[in-house]
């Protein structure tokens, strides 16, 4: 039999690698954003001036809390749009079904980057869009309100993460078993009351796992608001991403990341939560 | 049963909503092709410029080529390195003896589960103190820990699908802890590790935020894409982008295959 020390000696060979490669850059981030940078040079002093100047300066703060409503925003977007899909799929039977779930997680194999830029393309001044708005008469003339903007960030981030939705939603209603339904259709409540009282409740888990997914991605997608935000359309992610290109402040950059990780560790926790109750 | 007549106006609702969703899913697809064939102008597809010649002079694009094959390097090389991690750390997982099994969880799935923005800063900041030149190495990690927990999760799953009779069975039989390895245990795991592997490759083969931190002037096709957009729409990028759109979900397809035995589907 191996001995405990030996066992916590394979431990530690095991662990070795994912500890440098995961853990240890993690610290060193965490570490930095107690730094500051003097003369192009990181000093390490342990200061909250970083936190300080992000919390104390409305410039930041206000794009942070932008940002969070953007993300509630795209989830709000994503599970109008998402839920009736998922509810659609979960109706079908046999192999149209899978066919149907197949389709909608597909897209999240396609090329972020491709789907951003073909989304560009569409929205744009002559982009399909447009084109159809003008062509049945709801616009005069193509107008600029699609892209550029904050309601451009919004319109692309649930088209990108909407198979999030989907998925999670489809999982649980699929769980729900069909005694059930009968159940309530033979104690005589209608469509609509056996949706509300017995499909929406039991999706509930699901729904709240997407929703947490969604708000996550979102949240520290800097890419997308960069290429079809325009000046408005300014999120965290980008001021972020700015801190370690043209404003070169590091330390800086690694405390506004602290803040939003700490954000997305709260919602994770959440979404474990919301999983764990999963069961019928 | 008979529906009434609400029902049939949701259903019908949900039906049109739907076929609306997979419109604009797929108009990727669609709308690079038509903008890789046919000029426009002003917006207006001309439809008597069909022409294929950009799919040809693209692979004398050598930017294009040089952020190709980068990109297969990085893919190859993540996606062997999660796979040999992933199957160890699984049987070190599943070992009786094994000491710490929720810290080990929690380290494998957080670069999956963080936002990658956070994964990419940490990569960048933890080689940057190494003195670790950023670069194609660097992205491989980058992409190893990313997909890490995919292969992990599959691995693991299908090795606490084995019986342990199935080991005690084969050391009985007198084979060594290196012949079990080989010959019961690896045969078990093969087609959930090519599975893991597919996904990976899949996820390696578009991952563009984490990249964008750690790649320095070293462009993967992502970061080489999202360059040229900057630039503007030409029809050569639309070739590409239709490939890469087209690799990727026929990647997306043989993994669904693979995975679709394990998955139970109930018919009614």
């Amino acid at each position: 039999m191996t001995s405990l020390g030996q066992r916590w000696l394979i431990f530690a060979a095991v662990l070795a690698l994912p500890v440098l490669v995961i853990v240890v850059p993690i610290g060193a981030f965490l570490v930095l954003s107690f730094a500051r940078t003097e003369n192009h040079q990181i000093v390490y002093d342990w200061n909250l001036a970083n936190y300080a100047g992000f919390f104390g300066n409305w410039v930041y703060l206000g794009t942070f809390l932008g940002t969070l409503w953007l993300c509630f925003e795209v989830v709000v977007a994503s599970l109008l749009v998402g839920y009736p899909l998922a509810w659609f799929i979960w109706r079908q039977r046999g192999a149209r079904r899978y066919l149907l779930l197949q389709m909608a997680a597909l897209p999240l194999f396609m090329s972020y980057i491709v789907k951003l830029y073909t989304l560009r393309a569409m929205l744009g001044l002559n982009g399909i869009v447009n084109q159809i708005l003008v062509g049945i008469g709801i616009l005069a003339a193509p107008s600029q309100v699609f892209l550029y903007n904050q309601r451009a960030v919004l319109i692309t981030m649930v088209v990108i993460y909407l198979p999030y939705v989907v998925l999670p939603i489809f999982l649980t209603l699929e769980r729900i078993p069909r005694s059930l339904l009968q159940a309530s259709v033979d104690l005589g409540a209608g469509g609509w009351d056996t949706f509300r009282r017995v499909i929406l409740p039991l999706s509930l888990p699901g729904t709240i796992a997407g929703a947490i997914f969604t708000f996550v991605l979102a949240l520290g997608d800097f890419i997308t608001p960069q290429m079809v935000g325009g000046t408005t359309g300014f999120t965290i992610g980008r001021v972020i991403w700015s801190q370690f290109g043209l404003a070169f402040n590091w330390p800086f950059g690694a405390a506004m990341a602290v803040v939003l990780m700490l954000v997305a560790l709260l919602l994770i926790v959440a979404a474990g939560y919301a999983a764990s109750r999963r069961r019928v | 049963m008979l529906k009434s007549r609400a029902e049939r106006v949701v259903e019908t609702a949900a039906f049109v909503l739907a076929a609306a969703i997979f419109v604009v899913l797929y108009a990727p697809v669609v709308v690079s092709a038509v903008f890789s064939v046919f000029e426009t102008r002003a917006g207006r597809i001309l439809w008597d410029t069909f022409t294929v010649r950009y799919y040809g002079t693209l692979w004398s694009n050598e930017s294009v080529i040089d952020a190709l094959s980068n990109t297969a390097v990085v893919a190859l090389c993540a996606v062997l390195l999660a796979a040999v991690l992933a199957v160890g750390l699984a049987l070190y997982a599943q070992w009786p003896g094994a000491v710490g099994r929720a810290p080990l969880t929690l380290i494998i799935y957080m670069p999956f589960l963080l936002p990658p923005i956070v994964t990419g800063l940490s990569l960048l900041v933890g080689s940057a103190n190494a003195g670790l030149e950023r670069g194609l190495l660097t992205v491989i990690v980058g992409h190893t820990i990313f997909v890490l927990a995919v292969a992990y999760r599959l691995v693991l799953t299908r090795l606490q699908a084995l019986p342990p009779s199935m080991i005690e069975a084969s050391f009985d039989c007198g084979a060594s802890r290196w012949a079990t390895l080989r010959y019961v245990l690896l045969p078990h795991l093969a087609s959930a590790i090519a599975t893991g592997a597919l996904l990976a490759l899949t996820l390696s083969f578009d991952e563009t935020l984490i990249s964008s931190f750690v790649a320095g002037d070293r462009m993967t096709l992502p970061l080489r894409l999202w360059a040229m957009m900057r630039v503007g729409f030409t029809p050569e990028i639309n070739a590409l982008v239709t490939l890469v759109l087209l690799v990727s979900i026929a990647l997306a397809l043989v993994a669904a295959r693979l995975l679709k035995p394990a998955g139970e589907h109930e018919e009614d």
